[in-house]
């Protein structure tokens, strides 16, 4: 039995907003993070369910793939449009977000909201320039994922809920993708992931964008590495030399899973191989996660 | 602690529930006699809690009983018809998929799920679909070959 007073499941925004801006409440869909990980209900008396307010949906509009925070994370890796959108990274991530049964709960928005750094769709979100739809009794505020994270389990949300996800859609004809997780079953939490996009124009590298999960404290965007990768021809040499620089910027911890030094090895581990499908460079037999 | 009245469905049945803010649907189930269900790690990580809510799998542990309101839930007890086993429990007990048996009931209602959606399912996509189901004993063969049995015994029935 959780210590919780009240369950709130509000059926519009509008009341989900006015309940959050009380104290000592927070946001339930999943529960999946929420009901099982003590540091998310610290202070937490009630809790809001925003199952009931129509935010099941993922649709395209004006440019943009929107993924609502009722979305959960089997929906997203079946989906057929985030399948095909740069090599499927958003749905690969989902697709190995912990184990059949909690991918029929679990939400991608939540994935995002819980802002663990060793999460599985954050870097692919980033990768592609996704943004979050924050919503509170104030109104709405849309802030690039790569403004979110704060620390583990600590985001910029305040009394706010993520209404949705947004994927920039205008150069997904030409962007390419990446994904790859290392962790001791693709269903286990990540000991090192990476998710890459690449622009290759006339094969030479015109834009890049790397992240790495579970090796700081929040999903890390390695731009030195992106930097080191535009202009370059997509070469495997070109993705191995950029990759050395991964292991100076990366700032992991030792637990359970793996030491920081393991994660740090494997760091460039996962950013060649991410990069290496981004670059159309994938072996034959080449799996896209380790277990 | 006020209580919360659900209407839900349970093993096909009306049913309305009181329960607690914090009650998990795990907690709730074994309040309202239906001890099949396991608690095991209690954190979402091994399954062993599965059923299923609107005809997907997922774990009892880690939602609010509050939530299964308007839900149809299904659990290892609804398998069973007129005292005849589901073809996946028989093929369960056939191949001698079970040790301790403490996992069976999670492993048999997510083979269910999962058969529903694919009767025809290979030996990888059996062990993909099986992933998340942590058995302590005995390990995963038997389950595996099990299910692959299930389908069989399921196909045979409807043809």
């Amino acid at each position: 039995m959780l210590n919780i007073e009240a369950y709130l499941r509000p059926t519009t925004l509008t009341q989900a907003v006015s309940l959050l801006a009380e104290d000592g409440r927070t946001i339930i869909a999943g529960g999946t993070d929420l009901l099982v990980n003590p540091r998310y209900m610290v202070g937490v008396r009630e809790v809001i369910d925003i199952r009931s307010l129509g935010l099941d949906y993922i649709r395209e509009e004006q440019g943009w793939l929107h993924i609502g925070a009722g979305t959960t994370m089997r929906t997203v890796a079946r989906h057929p449009r985030i399948q095909a959108l740069a090599g499927g990274i958003v749905a690969r991530g989902a697709a190995v977000c912990g184990s059949p049964n909690i991918r029929n709960m679990a939400t991608l928005v939540g994935n995002v909201a819980s802002a663990l750094p060793s999460a599985d769709t954050p870097p692919a979100l980033l990768a592609l320039d996704a943004h979050a739809v924050l919503t509170s009794l104030q109104g709405e505020r849309i802030v690039p994922l790569e403004s979110f994270f704060v620390g583990p389990a600590k985001s910029i949300l305040d009394r706010e809920l993520i209404r949705e996800i947004r994927i920039p859609l205008e150069s997904f004809d030409s962007l390419r993708g990446g994904y790859y997780k290392i962790g001791r079953t693709s269903e286990d939490i990540s000991m090192v992931n990476a998710a890459a996009t690449l622009t290759v124009k006339n094969s030479t590298i015109t834009a890049a964008r790397l992240v790495l999960g579970a090796v700081a404290p929040t999903p890390l965007r390695v731009k030195i590495v992106e930097e080191a990768l535009i202009g370059q021809v997509a070469t495997e040499e070109a993705i191995q030399q950029a990759a050395e620089l991964v292991s100076a910027e990366v700032r992991p911890i030792s637990d359970q899973r793996a030491s920081a030094d393991y994660r740090r090895r494997m760091s460039k581990v996962a950013a060649v191989r991410a990069l290496r499908q981004a670059a159309g460079l994938v072996q034959p037999g080449e799996e896209w996660h380790h277990a | 602690m006020p209580e919360i009245e659900i209407h839900l469905r349970v093993n096909r049945r009306e049913a309305t529930w009181r329960v607690q803010p914090g009650e998990t649907l795990l907690e709730a189930l074994h309040a309202h006699h239906l001890k099949g269900t396991k608690l095991i790690c209690g954190t979402g990580d091994c399954c062993g809690c599965g059923v299923l809510l609107d005809g997907r799998s997922i774990n009892s542990c880690c939602m609010l009983a509050a939530q299964a309101g308007g839900c149809d839930v299904l659990t290892i007890e609804g398998l069973a018809q007129e005292g005849n086993l589901h073809p996946i429990q028989e093929a369960f007990a056939e191949e001698g998929a079970a040790q301790c048996g403490y996992c069976t009931p999670g492993f048999i209602m997510r083979a269910y799920a999962f058969l529903q959606e694919q009767p025809h399912p290979s030996e990888d996509e059996v062990r993909a679909a099986l992933a998340g189901n942590i058995c302590r004993c005995t390990g995963y063969v038997k389950p595996v070959a099990a299910v692959l049995k299930a389908a069989t015994l399921m196909e045979e029935a409807t043809s």
